[in-house]
């Protein structure tokens, strides 16, 4: 080990002493803004990545759309299946309705599955929670589970569900009847939007209600795996569809969503790590002052034939280790922070009594989080080498410092 | 194995220049022992400075076995060439007794097994055998400058440079050191420049010279 390295680390951990109060509070100081970003960076990951799980469990990596409606499907799915890398494909029907039930109504978007299919795209029957998507036929619905709370309903119970067809029939005086369904099962994806607005029927059951014929709006698309959605999206588009159509992946589809999702990461990434600035600086002041009070043995270093420049490693290595450790606790403060993120979230809704408030305007049902190792790396990257500025100014100081000053200073 | 001729040194004072150094010749052989005494302010302390390498000279040259040395470029050199010990004892409060001794040996280069032999041998030889795993601040003022006479010698340098080594130690301590030292630098035939204050002492070395008003002068 070279003496300047050995010598920063028995600065930093005195032999004989137990707590090392410069060299913890420093490390504190660093480990702490580590700690923030990694919490910051994993949890703004993770609404990124419960969106794409949500998304690709749900529908499929890709979409494929038409301007207006889809009038042969099965001529589109037998194509789409043809292009490689397609692992499987589906025709859905969607779209909003009404819906009452014991006096009270609601909104929700109904979609509508072809049964023989989604289960190679979707796996939907893994989020229903009551019931069985096998009771689902063209007179029953799957009700997401916030939906069934608000609207009273359960396993068994009947739904009025009022297409936007009722008032193009009412225009040429028809009067369209509200169709009635069973409640068959009740979904829960685990996200706030989707628990509390969406019905699943049959294909049948939304084409009558919307009176699309044989038509569908799309065909949802699952990729084989190892194949992304952006490459499965722009295949089927170099040529696997007829005229008309265009596949999105869920990127494509969340596009503007996921941009601000970024942007805001990313400003709150810049905005923390002023943190470790701001701790680097204290490392910096303290090693300053380590640096005039050590004087004479700077001198003494010089006098034992030390060169400048091992003297000003000697303080840059201590800004470096610093880095280290703090980084190194940073980093096991963060992922701790992590795993008990949503006791804690909880915790602190109990105490200030507002946890119906966050279940009502969260998104999730858990503080999602999804660490990605090129954010540790770049948390480490960047901490490191704002430690190893912080001992540069010091290092300088100490390497200017004539032995025989340090000695006339005596 | 050292010879300075010439060397001069001043020091800017408001507009005034004030000569310490004027023309200081001196030659020492090796395994010599040689004492400098003077008053206060004489210069004794910017003598050495220029004899480590330290400072540089106004005008004069300096050669370390027979090599000019220059002040700005010598650091590699010194390591190997001499020793040095202080008045304060300037230990590393950090570091503990063995490691304080290993500290040269460290600077130039690797420390192994044989350079853990030979700090422990040194300890040992001072009388601190004991008390290698020690901290300066456990240490008595005598233990610790014991300790510097032993990283001193670590590197088996050619001069060992003393300044003042018992100005801070009372008298029977100082005589103590004094004499251990003296001992060391004569079994490893190392050259020795004692600057003292002490006539009692600068007695027990070869050769005894006085600075007075920027000159060196026998007896």
């Amino acid at each position: 080990m070279p003496w300047y390295v050995h010598l920063a680390l028995k600065q930093l951990f005195p032999a004989g002493r137990r707590f090392p109060f410069f060299t913890a509070i420093s490390v504190l100081g660093v480990a702490l803004g580590v700690a923030l970003l990694i919490v910051v960076t994993s949890v703004m990951g993770g609404f990124g990545y419960e969106i794409r799980r949500m998304i690709v469990e749900t529908e499929g990596e890709v979409q494929v759309k038409a301007r207006g409606l889809i009038d042969d499907p099965a001529a589109v799915l037998q194509q789409v299946r043809r292009v490689p890398g397609v692992e499987a494909a589906t025709p859905f029907a969607s779209g909003v309705v009404m819906v009452m039930a014991n006096g009270r109504p609601a909104y929700p978007a109904i979609r509508g599955l072809h049964l023989d299919t989604v289960g190679g795209v979707v796996d939907l029957a893994a989020y229903v929670r009551l019931g069985t998507l096998e009771e689902l036929d063209d007179d029953s619905v799957l009700v997401s589970s916030e939906l069934a709370r608000s609207l009273g309903v359960t396993i068994g119970d009947t739904l009025e569900v009022y297409s936007p067809l009722i008032i193009e029939r009412l225009r040429s005086d028809e009067v369209f009847l509200p169709r009635e369904v069973r409640v068959v099962g009740l979904v829960e994806i685990g996200h706030q939007q989707l628990d509390s607005s969406m019905l699943y029927g049959t294909l049948r059951l939304v084409q009558d209600l919307y009176g699309l014929g044989s038509a569908v709006h799309g065909v949802n698309v699952r990729a084989r795996p190892g194949v992304g959605e952006d490459e499965l999206a722009r295949r089927l588009n170099a040529g696997g569809l007829p005229a008309g159509l265009q596949a999105f992946s869920w990127m494509d589809s969340f596009e503007e969503f996921l941009w601000v999702l970024n942007l805001e990461k990313g400003m709150i990434f810049f905005l923390l790590l002023f943190i470790v600035i701001v701790a680097a600086f204290s490392v910096m002041s303290s090693l300053l002052i380590s640096v005039v009070r050590k004087t004479r043995e700077i001198g003494l270093l010089g006098a034992l034939g030390a060169s400048s420049r091992g003297v000003a490693a000697c303080f840059c290595a201590q800004g470096i280790l610093i880095g280290c450790f703090g980084t190194l606790v940073g980093l096991g403060l963060g992922f701790a922070a992590l795993a008990v993120r949503n006791d804690a979230v909880m915790l602190i809704a109990r105490l200030t009594q507002r946890e119906d408030e966050l279940r009502r305007f969260y998104q999730f049902s858990n503080l999602p989080a999804h660490t990605v190792p090129g954010d540790v790396a770049t948390v480490v990257v960047l901490t490191l080498a704002i430690s190893f500025l912080a001992g540069l100014v010091p290092a300088w100081r100490a390497a200017r410092l004539r032995p025989v000053e340090a000695f006339r200073s005596e | 194995m050292l010879q300075a001729a010439g060397l001069t040194k001043t020091y800017a004072s408001g507009d005034r220049r004030i000569a310490v150094l004027r023309g200081v010749d001196l030659l020492l052989r090796a395994g010599e022992s040689v004492s400098i005494r003077g008053e206060s302010g004489a210069g004794k302390s910017t003598l050495l400075h220029l004899l480590a390498g330290l400072d540089a000279p106004d005008a004069g040259e300096l050669r370390w076995n027979g090599d000019r040395i220059d002040a700005a470029r010598c650091t590699a050199i010194r390591n190997r060439f001499l020793g040095m010990i202080f008045q304060s004892f300037h230990l590393v409060p950090e570091l503990t007794a063995e490691d304080n001794v290993l500290l040269p040996r460290r600077i130039g280069g690797r420390v192994d097994a044989a350079a853990r032999r030979r700090a422990a041998d040194l300890l040992a030889r001072v009388g601190l055998g004991e008390r290698a795993r020690h901290l300066p601040s456990q240490l008595s003022g005598g233990e610790r400058q014991r300790v510097a006479v032993a990283r001193a010698l670590m590197n088996q340098p050619s001069l060992v440079l003393a300044d003042e080594p018992t100005g801070n130690l009372d008298e029977r301590t100082g005589e103590a050191v004094i004499t251990l030292l003296l001992e060391l630098v004569a079994e490893t035939r190392t050259a020795l420049i004692l600057v003292t204050h002490n006539p009692a002492h600068a007695a027990r070395t070869s050769r005894h010279l006085t600075l007075s008003e920027g000159i060196l002068h026998h007896g």
